[in-house]
């Protein structure tokens, strides 16, 4: 099977484009403020509809001592490389039980890419700068899109029919489950959907802290 | 604020910095991790010179600003060694003879039980360092070992505990009185600090530090005969005045530090601080002090 590289979606469809509808996505929190980097996903009620699509190779870059993208929705299956920009070497690691996967020390792009099998949640950590953290979302089915930065996001060659939208966040204060929603995509015009969030407050790890034992005078 | 550079500071560095600028050389090494880091206090001591009665006691601000060069080297999968130095000086507004300038250069080995942020660790340092003063009797050389454990339990809360030796080497003084040493400046001390730090916000952190600490102690206050008496040095300090007197004596300090600070940006922190040491030294020459901080620190 080739495999091609984009930052893209995560997935290239091969269905015919011609009968392809288009799902637009808006995701506020409580404030009606836009939510960045969340997932949305579209699965099909047609499993057939999910089986047209061709793994991708992914890429979550390490820049300036953080993941970058900070959330990576993939398809599952896919295989994620995990390139070092910095010029420090980074440990990259996971404890989640959907990927348990250690990458030796290293930098540039030495590391070997690591296939995501399961759906679910993956979060990344670095074993030598403990405040970096990152997401890879292992989405069930080949339509995903993460919002902007206003919030936004879309979904374009969806087959028409009837699909079940989720929405997550790695802040988000409910379940993933409790977002779905079922739609009726068609191929005549774009269909919307739009949930309102709350966050909760990201605590992380400080990058930087101060000198916490007294110093005697 | 009066700046009077340490005068003998560049002639008493000459021989660490080629070690400073070696070890900068390692950054052409493959692999070679570096961290930079810079902090910068100003802070408030209501009794410099560390004396007992009020009217001796001679309080002054301050200025710090410390430049650290790290470079890490992984060895392993749980070891790592850190090596580098910190630049460093103080500034004060009215005890000039007291601004000093210190170069210091120090080897870790660090210890991870574990993968990732909640892995505990153990840390095993020494250092050498030289402080030049610009009083110039001060001045010193300093020899520091330690080791340090921490854990942090989950990303809000983390706690540390450090044991320390030190040694102050100074050049000593020529005895003023018969049978007592004028060797003051020359100090050793252990000391046992345990803290924790605990995420408030994203942005905001608190964190508490308590030190125990027993040896050497210097208290400088006018010419008195009970201190001298129970004191295992003593020199002139005219830093403190014509008629100031330095002792050293043997005593047990405690110290709290209770410090705020708010994240500018993920590289960027400022912070308040306040720090008590309350210090019972030989012969019930007991003194304390009070140092309120203003604090920022900045990690690349």
């Amino acid at each position: 099977m080739p495999i091609k590289f984009t930052a893209g979606l995560g997935l290239i469809l091969l269905a015919a484009a011609a009968h392809a509808a288009e799902l637009h996505v808006v995701v506020k929190d409580h404030k009606g403020k836009g939510v960045a980097d969340a997932v949305v996903v579209a699965v099909p009620a047609d499993p057939r509809n999910a089986q047209r699509a061709r793994l991708q190779l992914d890429a979550v870059d390490q820049v300036d001592k953080e993941f970058v993208p900070y959330v990576k929705p993939i398809f599952v299956g896919s295989t994620v490389r995990f390139p070092n920009s910095d010029h420090i070497r980074h440990q990259v690691y996971s404890f989640s039980p959907v990927k348990k996967f250690e990458l030796p020390l290293y930098g540039g792009t030495d590391a070997p890419p690591v296939v995501f099998d399961k759906p679910g949640v993956v979060v990344l950590g670095c074993n030598i700068h403990d405040w970096m953290i990152g997401y890879i979302y292992v989405s069930e089915t080949p339509f995903f899109a993460k919002t902007g930065p206003q919030g936004t996001a879309s979904i374009s060659e969806l087959p028409p029919g009837e699909y079940t939208l989720r929405i997550w966040h790695p802040s988000m204060d409910r379940a993933e489950e409790t977002t779905s929603r079922h739609v009726t995509v068609a191929a005549e015009a774009p269909t919307s959907a739009e949930w309102q969030v709350g966050l909760k407050q990201s605590i992380r790890v400080p990058r930087v802290s101060g000198a916490a034992s007294p110093s005697y005078p | 604020m009066r700046c009077q550079v340490p005068r003998t500071f560049s002639r008493a560095n000459r021989a660490w910095l080629p070690a400073f600028f070696a070890t900068c050389a390692l950054s052409h090494t493959a692999h070679a991790d570096w961290t930079l880091a810079s902090s910068a206090a100003i802070s408030h001591d209501d009794n410099v010179g560390n004396a007992r009665n009020d009217g001796n006691m001679a309080e002054d601000s301050f200025a710090a600003a410390t430049l650290s060069l790290l470079q890490l080297l992984q060895l392993g999968e749980d070891y790592s060694l850190a090596a580098g130095g910190n630049l460093s000086g103080q500034v004060y507004d009215r005890l000039s003879g007291l601004n000093d300038a210190s170069l210091e250069g120090a080897l870790s080995l660090r210890k991870k039980w574990g993968l990732g942020a909640f892995a505990p660790w153990a840390r095993a340092a020494i250092s050498l360092g030289r402080a030049d003063y610009a009083d110039g009797y001060r001045s010193a050389t300093i020899y520091r070992a330690s080791f340090e454990v921490g854990k942090r339990f989950d990303d809000r809360l983390g706690l540390w505990a450090n044991y320390g030796f030190e040694r102050r080497r100074a050049r000593p003084a020529e005895a003023e009185l018969y049978g007592v040493s004028g060797d003051v400046f020359s100090q050793n001390g252990r000391s046992l600090k345990a803290g924790l730090e605990y995420l408030l916000t994203s942005r905001i952190s608190l964190s508490l530090g308590s030190l125990w600490r027993r040896g050497d102690v210097i208290s400088t206050t006018t010419a008195d005969a009970y201190i001298y008496a129970n004191s295992r040095a003593v020199a002139p300090d005219p830093t403190f005045g014509a008629q100031a007197y330095a002792y050293r004596l043997n005593g047990t300090t405690y110290g709290a530090r209770l410090a705020a600070e708010y994240a500018l940006s993920t590289h960027n922190l400022i912070g308040c601080a306040f720090q008590r040491f309350e210090t019972h030294a030989m012969g019930g020459n007991d003194y304390g002090n009070s140092i309120p901080q203003l604090t920022w620190s900045y990690r690349f």
